[in-house]
């Protein structure tokens, strides 16, 4: 086997030891491929995120419920801590950030920690407020890092409602900021009408549909 | 087709169409004229297969029904883009179906908003749909205790109290039992309830007031049907 037959192997057994949630596989597998010369970047991106978008797959398809994905994202944030100290410097050279948190009045955060990992994962410097978070709270912290993200989840239909206040809220202090919605009783149609810049369905397409939405927002200023 | 099915003689004006945790704790107080059609209470975790079945019933039952009624809430948003063809379509305008048993959506809202990390357990979904404990023993069984107990952490994690919505006499005991073990279990401060059967009267008896969706022959239902009037502004772009 060659270094690029065994770096796919390590990348592919990642993916799949993310998917058993075999957390000591993770951190095997993330040492060998620091070992292999793997970059950190690639391990992660096409390893764990990889991994977690199966996850994903298997989660919508019943066949893995909310223990199972916790059990993965442990799995996977296992194997970061091992990755992340690698990452390169120069790779970190324009890194983006986002403020995240759950909306006030919904006390659910697993998604979103879910959204979080996704994040870290692609290099990005997270601020996380944690869930039942105020209004105000999103755009202070957004003013006091200077995100250029903000992102914020619900679970419930009784706290989606504050939504739009929010995005009100950070829109008024800076309406070049891009503000990302998402959580279960959501769609596309209806972030868009809350003022949203973008919406991602699933923690896998998260970080993707940031990156289109900002730079949709950074191209229109 | 029809749990109840539908003859000549005693043709259903109404077809009650609901989720099996809703419908076990309205059974009482369905006329006898009424027929009903429960679904598998798996159906609530995929918002695809809930509407996909829900559909399918629908135009099913529409030539012999005058209304149909969901006891549904906005629950998954699983009643978004239903339709009959040749019937109305009433849906009562809630989350889910715990305001159906406080008696309003906003007794609901109140509760939400006063006392936050609110578990709600009925008697329907005790006797039906619930699996907290199962659940829990599931995850025991499969990942060991420890595991089980960090999971059931992180899944609980926010939740303060469990409140047992007393609807009815059936199982009462059994489900009171349940709900007690559930608090437990999950460390969360045990309160009972006594169900209202204002919201399901006036469902089942045909006032069908503001705090009701009701959509014409072929017309869909919408998450602006269920936003709308009060919070219709909150829908405009910002």
């Amino acid at each position: 086997m060659d270094s690029t037959e065994a770096g796919t192997e390590i990348l592919r057994g990642l993916a799949e030891a993310v998917v058993a949630y075999d957390e000591e596989k993770t951190v095997e597998l993330a040492r060998m491929s620091l070992k292999q010369g793997i970059d950190p970047g690639v391990a992660i991106l096409k390893g764990l995120a990889f991994g977690m978008d199966q996850v994903g797959k298997l989660y919508e398809t019943q066949e893995y419920f909310v223990p199972e994905l916790l059990l993965c994202a442990d799995a996977m944030n296992a194997a970061l801590d091992v990755l992340k100290p690698h990452i390169k410097v120069e790779a970190q050279a324009e890194r983006h950030s986002v403020v995240i948190g759950t909306v006030e009045g919904d006390i659910h955060e697993i998604g979103k920690n879910l959204v979080k990992i996704m994040y870290e994962a692609a290099g990005w410097t997270v601020y996380d407020l944690g869930a039942d978070v105020k209004a105000a709270s999103f755009s202070e912290e957004q003013k006091r890092t200077g995100a250029e993200v903000v992102a914020m989840s619900c679970l419930m239909t009784t706290s989606m409602l504050a939504i739009p206040e929010v995005i009100k809220a950070i829109k008024a202090n800076d309406p070049d900021i891009t503000v990302m919605v998402g959580g279960a009783p959501l769609n596309r149609e209806l972030a868009m009408a809350y003022g949203a810049d973008g919406y991602a369905e699933s923690c896998g397409s998260a970080v993707k549909e940031t990156l289109t939405a900002l730079n949709r927002v950074k191209g229109a200023t | 087709m029809l749990d109840r099915v539908i003859t000549a003689l005693n043709k259903a004006k109404r077809v009650f169409i609901g989720c099996p945790a809703v419908i076990a704790d309205l059974r009482p107080l369905l006329p006898t004229t009424m027929a009903y059609k429960s679904f598998d209470f798996g159906l609530h975790r995929g918002q695809r297969e809930l509407r996909n079945a829900l559909q399918h019933t629908i135009f099913e039952c529409s030539d012999e029904a005058e209304t149909i009624i969901l006891s549904y809430g906005l629950c998954s948003q699983g009643v978004i883009g239903l339709r009959a063809s040749s019937c109305p379509v009433v849906v009562p305008r809630v989350d889910d179906c715990i305001a159906l048993f406080l008696g309003s959506r906003g007794t609901y809202h109140l509760g939400s908003q006063k006392k936050q990390g609110t578990y709600y357990l009925t008697n329907g979904w005790i006797r039906t749909g619930q699996t907290l404990l199962e659940e829990y023993q599931r995850m025991a069984a499969r990942y060991g205790r420890k595991r089980a107990d960090k999971l059931q952490a992180t899944m609980f994690k926010g939740y303060r109290r469990l409140v047992f919505v007393n609807t009815g006499e059936c199982d009462l005991e059994r489900c009171r039992t349940y709900a007690r073990q559930a608090a437990e279990q999950f460390g969360l401060r045990y309160e009972e309830i006594e169900a209202s059967n204002h919201f399901v009267r006036r469902m089942i008896s045909g006032q069908w007031d503001k705090e009701f969706v009701v959509v014409e022959p072929g017309e869909k239902i919408t998450l602006e049907h269920f936003l709308g009037s009060s919070n219709g502004k909150l829908l405009k772009k910002t």
